[in-house]
């Protein structure tokens, strides 16, 4: 039996909710049962589901963004279950158990260590301009790669089963991750420049100053490198920044004394 | 009478921006883990759309632009839970707006002392997601009872319940952020007022650049201290030059 659309579209749209119970014990485990269930219900009777559903809910965890792979691959596997055809050689929680963790490693860097920052960085030029679209160049330029990856990653897996780990090794998606970040912090670095050269404009500053800048922002990321927190690094660059204040202000107040 | 009038139109005022600020905190709270994750949750959005439904969408842009890159560097990986930077820009975009007419204050002093009051609460949220995340392994024993019991109608709802933990995290952060601000913003202010009006705009600067810093440090790729400072140099040259 072949699942229809309708039932492949509401398993994937119910992957939107695939961490609405994330709990330390199963991370995405409940989440991932939910998402299959419409499928599930389709594939076998109700005394089967019930034991099928004890065997689906266990620990689960892999990266939102490729969790539709797995799911789609899953799909195919209890699909060939239910008609008999689970031959294939290996057992599906083990399939999930072996994929979840690369999976999720790789979506990891590539979504939230690369292109989270890089667009981030590119809204952020927006937003230093005033522009109130920032946000929506943000959201569209952000959801067109994982918006993507739900969706074509979802249809790859339910087609491909097991094969579909060949589909993502094609990719090479450990080197996109990279050079995405690569990418992202040449935005960043291009970002800071030009709030640096935009607030020593106003400030009416010689602008070689701003290339100081680059010596603090490296010891803060060698300090952050060594694990010291954001929350200890502001509060150290806030209260020099205050009281450097209030010291230059006293010292203009005697200089014009 | 016409003062009375005024004063109790601007409770109710204050009342329905709290309530506002409180809708967009549930749905950008619920986009942070539980669901979608569309990213209507960053700083970058969540202030901005708090600012536009509170009807100063310009203070929002400066708050998503002051937090934004803070804890960017702080991936949810696995089972770690970075601080809220959602409940932080909603709460410091309703605190901007609701105190501004109060104090007869506005401008970037104002959004800074929210944000160093809003920063340091944001580890509430840690706290409170960390609580709803642990609640949920209830969730996990319930399912499996109601499998014991054969229904599976049950067994899916166990999952959606999960919302509500969640959805109470995001509200709990956002008002413990809220309370602590409109508590102690009003007796900070006449006291940082003065010594931010020297150093506001540096501090405003100073904000995205340590994030970004940090960024710099802990973004796993060999050649970024380079990758950085040449881009850098080059965008500043360019700009300076040219």
């Amino acid at each position: 039996m072949t699942l229809s659309w309708k039932t492949r579209l509401h398993v994937w749209f119910r992957l939107l909710f695939l961490q609405a119970s994330w709990n330390f014990e199963r991370i995405q485990g409940l989440g991932f049962f939910y998402a299959l269930l419409p499928g599930l219900k389709k594939l076998y009777s109700k005394d089967e589901l019930l034991s099928v559903g004890q065997r689906c809910v266990g620990y689960f965890n892999t990266h939102p963004y490729l969790a539709p792979l797995v799911a789609g691959a899953v799909l195919k596997l209890e699909e060939e279950r239910a008609a008999g055809h689970g031959d294939s050689g290996i057992d599906i929680n083990e399939f999930k158990e072996m994929v979840a963790a690369p999976y999720a490693a790789i979506g990891d860097a590539l979504f939230w260590g690369g292109l989270r920052p890089l667009v981030a960085g590119i809204a952020l030029f927006f937003c230093v301009k005033g522009i109130l679209w920032a946000p929506l160049v943000f959201l569209v330029l952000y959801n067109l790669v994982p918006m993507w990856f739900r969706i074509v990653f979802f249809q790859r897996g339910y087609r491909q089963g097991l094969r579909s780990i060949e589909f993502i090794q094609r990719h090479n998606l450990p080197d996109w991750a990279i050079h995405t970040k690569e990418a992202a912090v040449v935005v960043l670095g291009g970002l800071s420049a030009f709030m640096v050269f935009s607030h020593l404009n106003t400030q009416h500053l010689p602008e070689w100053l701003g290339l100081l800048t680059l010596i603090p922002m490296i010891v803060m990321g060698l300090i952050a490198r060594k694990g010291v927190s954001t929350l200890w690094l502001i509060t150290l660059t806030s209260l020099t920044i205050v009281l450097g204040g209030l010291f230059w202000a006293d010292v203009v107040r005697l200089i014009n004394l | 009478m016409a003062q009375v009038d005024a004063s109790e139109k601007g409770e109710r005022l204050i009342f329905v921006d709290l309530l506002l600020g409180a809708v967009v905190a549930l749905i950008c709270g619920l986009d942070r883990v539980a669901i979608f994750q569309i990213m209507v949750s960053r700083p970058i959005v969540a202030a901005p759309l708090a600012g536009l439904v509170l009807g100063d969408p310009l203070a929002g842009l400066q708050v998503g632009l002051l937090v934004e890159l803070l804890w960017l560097a702080r991936l949810p990986v696995g089972a770690a839970v970075p601080p809220d930077d959602t409940q932080v820009a909603i709460a410091a975009t309703v605190m901007v707006i609701i105190l501004g007419p109060m104090l007869n204050a506005s401008g970037t002093e104002l959004t800074l002392i929210s944000l160093l009051v809003a920063i340091p609460l944001g580890k509430f949220g840690q706290f409170f997601d960390h609580y709803a995340r642990h609640y949920n392994v209830r969730l996990a024993r319930q399912i499996e009872l109601a499998f014991e019991e054969g229904s599976i109608a049950m067994a899916e709802w166990q999952h959606l319940r999960g919302l509500i933990s969640f959805s109470c995290a995001a509200v709990a952060t956002y008002v413990v952020i809220l309370l602590g601000g409109l508590l102690l913003i009003p007796f900070l202010w006449p006291l940082l007022h003065q010594p931010l009006s020297y150093s506001g705009d540096w501090l405003a600067l100073a904000l995205p650049l340590v994030g970004i810093a940090v960024i710099l440090g802990t973004v796993n790729v060999s050649r970024a201290i380079t990758l950085f400072c040449a881009s850098f140099g080059m965008a500043f040259l360019l700009m300076w030059l040219v």
